[in-house]
């Protein structure tokens, strides 16, 4: 236990990764508070929540309506016209009128504006829903994509699979609940692909860095001779794969901590945890967010941060892998990079006819790019229902492998 | 002259060479492929890099009105080409869209299915490019009934150089494909010339010491100026990597066929008003120039940070930030608009500047410290 903790310390004490991690993590920051201008409005959901419960029914719209109502009256008494919608007020506005209100007056323009785009939004999702046909955006993308063939058959059987799901999730009325608006502020977007993506790759570099260095420590540092001589002797390596596996818990968990920290305190996320992740308002491009799972925005956090773990530590076991082969930390990380963008790129180079091009992405790196649309069966070729634990099942078997056989080789290797 | 063609072996060995390859063709298909392969990109795209080649060779590489009515003109006949053809379209005569004004004014959003597949026959199916040819010359025209027009926050010398060129008669006129084309693979060989020289010559002074080599060569005749003789070869090293890589992708880039355009100024492309107006040829050979600048700073960079750092997690670690904040800040300032008016005319010749200084100060330093350095084992 005590060799563990020593060589943890080797990387946590090492100043390389602790100012890596603190430019890392000033970085993320600078990247939230630029893109937080609208916090405040965001505000208006928990509001909207508070007053009106997190599920959208007829009832309940209802009294928003006729909130809004109350409001457009003390909108008339302000301004002494009268408005069907605030937005005929603000059209016919210019600037110098708008600054003559104060504060308070504005505010209220501006909340009242909000909740009218809301209502709007939310009056329309039978609409909007009734509109799509899964089936056919299926044909569609087939199209678009070019694939033929056994993978188009393979790609419409999953997709006829999504549309029943679709359509039990408009059954179960989940898309009926409050969540910020996603065509104007596209807040899952930008938290698990942005966000998200900044701190995989941040924590993959601290990651595939550290475990390198451990892996290879005493070739590079020419005391492999007296290391593997000792008692503890070439189990030594194992002592080395518990402390790169702990640093990488616990580099995530730092970097998780400290960025997601503050995101959730800049944007306030405390009564959106409820809602469902395939909401109609997490809608921000052509096809709204649909999960396979009736699960929360809460959940999908949480597992969104369980994959995270899951793919670093893999990632970790099979740098310490590929470092004991090559025996050069250099080298490993450049072989470990190539491997990753490698095994990211491989879709694209399988023909367009073939399941394989399926299979191609089913791949770590994939998994691990892709946050923002996992466990969604709105994520194009990645879209299958399995594809999370298919991925993560198969990749933890490679990754054991490639430990078995790279021990193997170490127990033998002629150290000299 | 030996010892430096010796550390030049060490530094160009099998392995960094395989190294080099790999990271080039994983870049290459990542990042700069693209580019090669879908030049020009799709419709219509093609069709803009076929009109300016035509304007080119009919014009010449500068437009005055006199030659652009003519060009009106020829748009003109195409236009009554295709009113004939949508004349003999019955599906057009019954739609009402039996002239080519009436086509493009009409409202598509509400269109029936069948004006719907003539449309999308005119444009997919019958392999007939007058379409595309018109809305590309439509657009090409509507830029030069524009020209005089400016956005209206700029700051003083930017309003200034908008009049200057004005003043010269000089407007965006030529499409803009070729350059655009230009400026997105030459960023992205920039990325993978820079990947390259850092992984390369990052290694080998460092290797030097952990291997407790140091020490011995000390001892030597030359001593300790043998750091300098390193230097030297991860000079010449970087030299000969950046050279070589740009020779590649530089003849890759000329499977593109922009030739042709390689005399039109780079102001009179639609859209890309600088603060300089060299050729498009004199602006490839400028951008080659940075990229030759960048490479070899990031070289000395990465040769300082060998000389001092005790090992190569510091030394992929120290040098992550600079790379990416390069990538970050510095590359489409310098690397893919390095005149561009949208930033301040100072920005470019500072940036390449301070990039060289401040590398060629971090040189000077590590061989200085070597000088005085204790020796300790």
């Amino acid at each position: 236990m005590r060799i563990v903790l020593l060589e943890c310390k080797k990387v946590i004490m090492s100043p390389v990764i602790i100012g890596l991690f603190f430019l890392f993590t000033a970085f993320n920051l600078l990247v939230i508070f630029n893109s937080s201008d609208h916090k405040d409005e965001l505000k208006i959901v928990n509001e909207i929540i508070d007053t009106y419960g997190r599920e959208i029914t007829p009832s309940s719209l209802e009294l928003l309506k006729k909130d809004i109502q109350n409001d457009l009256l003390e909108l008339e008494q302000l301004t002494g016209k009268r408005y069907d919608s605030v937005y005929d007020f603000l059209e016919g506005l210019d600037v110098e009128a708008y600054e003559r209100y104060s504060d308070k007056e504005k505010t209220f323009i501006t909340q009242l504006q909000l909740k009218e785009m809301y209502e709007s939004t939310a009056s329309s999702i039978d609409e909007n829903y009734a509109k799509i046909d899964v089936e056919k955006l299926g044909h569609t993308s087939l199209e678009m994509y070019k694939i033929s063939g056994p993978a188009a058959k393979t790609y419409l059987a999953e997709n006829e699979k999504f549309a029943k799901r679709f359509d039990d999730m408009i059954q179960n009325e989940e898309h009926k609940e409050w969540f910020f608006a996603g065509k104007a502020y596209k807040m899952h977007t930008y938290l698990f692909n942005n966000i998200f993506l900044q701190m995989m790759i941040e924590i993959l570099l601290l990651v595939v860095l550290s475990t390198a260095f451990l892996a290879t420590y005493e070739f590079e540092q020419r005391s492999h001779l007296v290391a593997f001589s000792t008692r503890r002797g070439r189990k030594l390596m194992k002592d080395k794969l518990a402390a790169s596996l702990a640093t990488a818990v616990a580099i995530s968990a730092l970097v998780l901590g400290s960025t997601l920290g503050v995101f959730f305190m800049v944007f306030d996320y405390s009564h959106v945890w409820e809602t469902s992740i395939s909401s109609a308002f997490n809608w921000e491009y052509n096809f709204p967010n649909v999960a396979w799972w009736d699960i929360t925005v809460g959940q999908f956090l949480l597992a969104s941060i369980g994959v995270l773990f899951i793919g670093v530590l893999l990632i970790s076991v099979l740098t310490f892998a590929i470092s004991i082969l090559i025996k050069n930390s250099y080298v490993t990380f450049f072989v470990v990079a190539a491997g990753f963008i490698l095994l990211y790129m491989l879709p694209s180079f399988m023909p367009h006819s073939s399941n394989l091009l399926f299979v191609a992405g089913y791949t770590l790196p994939t998994l691990l790019m892709a946050i923002s649309g996992l466990f969604m069966g709105s994520s194009g070729m990645i879209f299958f229902k399995n594809f999370e634990w298919v991925t993560i099942g198969v990749w933890t078997a490679i990754t054991i492998i490639a430990l078995f056989i790279s021990f193997r080789r170490f127990a033998k290797l002629d150290i000299q | 002259m030996r010892i430096l063609w010796n550390e030049m072996k060490k530094i160009l060995t099998w392995k960094s060479l395989l190294l080099l390859l790999i990271i080039n063709c994983i870049l290459y298909f990542f990042l700069i492929d693209f580019y090669i392969k879908h030049f020009p990109n799709g419709r219509p795209a093609l069709d803009s890099y076929r009109i300016g080649i035509e304007m080119i060779e009919k014009y010449g590489t500068s437009m005055n009105d006199e030659e652009f009515q003519d060009f009106r003109k020829v748009y003109e006949a195409r236009v009554e080409e295709a009113d004939r053809y949508l004349q003999t379209e019955k599906v057009a005569v019954s739609e009402g869209i039996d002239t080519y004004a009436k086509f493009n004014s009409y409202d598509w959003s509400s269109a029936s299915k069948e004006a719907g597949e003539l449309r999308d026959r005119l444009f997919f199916e019958e392999g007939t490019d007058l379409f595309w040819e018109l809305q590309e010359r439509n657009r090409l025209i509507g830029f030069y009934d524009g020209k005089k027009m400016y956005p209206s926050d700029i700051t003083p010398a930017q309003k200034q150089r908008y009049e200057e060129l004005a003043k010269e008669g000089i407007f965006g006129t030529y499409p803009e494909v070729a350059i655009r084309n230009f400026q997105d693979y030459i960023t992205n060989v920039a990325v993978a010339i820079l990947f390259s020289v850092v992984a390369v010559i990052s290694p080998m002074i460092l290797e030097d010491r952990t291997r407790h080599v140091v020490p011995l060569q000390y001892t030597s005749k030359k001593g300790r100026n043998v750091l300098k003789t390193k230097l030297l070869a991860s000079f010449l090293s970087t030299l000969l990597v950046i050279t070589s890589l740009l020779v590649i992708y530089l003849s890759l880039y000329s499977l593109n066929d922009t030739s042709v355009y390689f005399n039109v100024r780079i102001n009179s492309f639609i859209g890309n008003e600088s603060w300089y107006n060299p050729t498009f040829l004199q602006y490839i050979l400028f951008t080659i120039g940075g990229i030759y600048l960048v490479g070899i700073a990031f070289g000395l960079a990465a040769m300082g940070f060998s000389t001092i750092v005790p090992n190569t997690l510091t030394l992929l670690g120290v040098q992550i930030p600079f790379v990416a904040g390069f990538l970050i800040f510095a590359l489409n300032r310098i690397i893919t608009f390095p005149m561009n008016m949208w930033f301040p005319k100072w920005q470019m010749p500072v940036f390449y500047g301070l990039l060289l200084l401040s590398s060629m100060f971090f040189v000077w330093y590590v061989n200085r410290r070597e000088k005085k350095m204790d020796i300790t084992i």
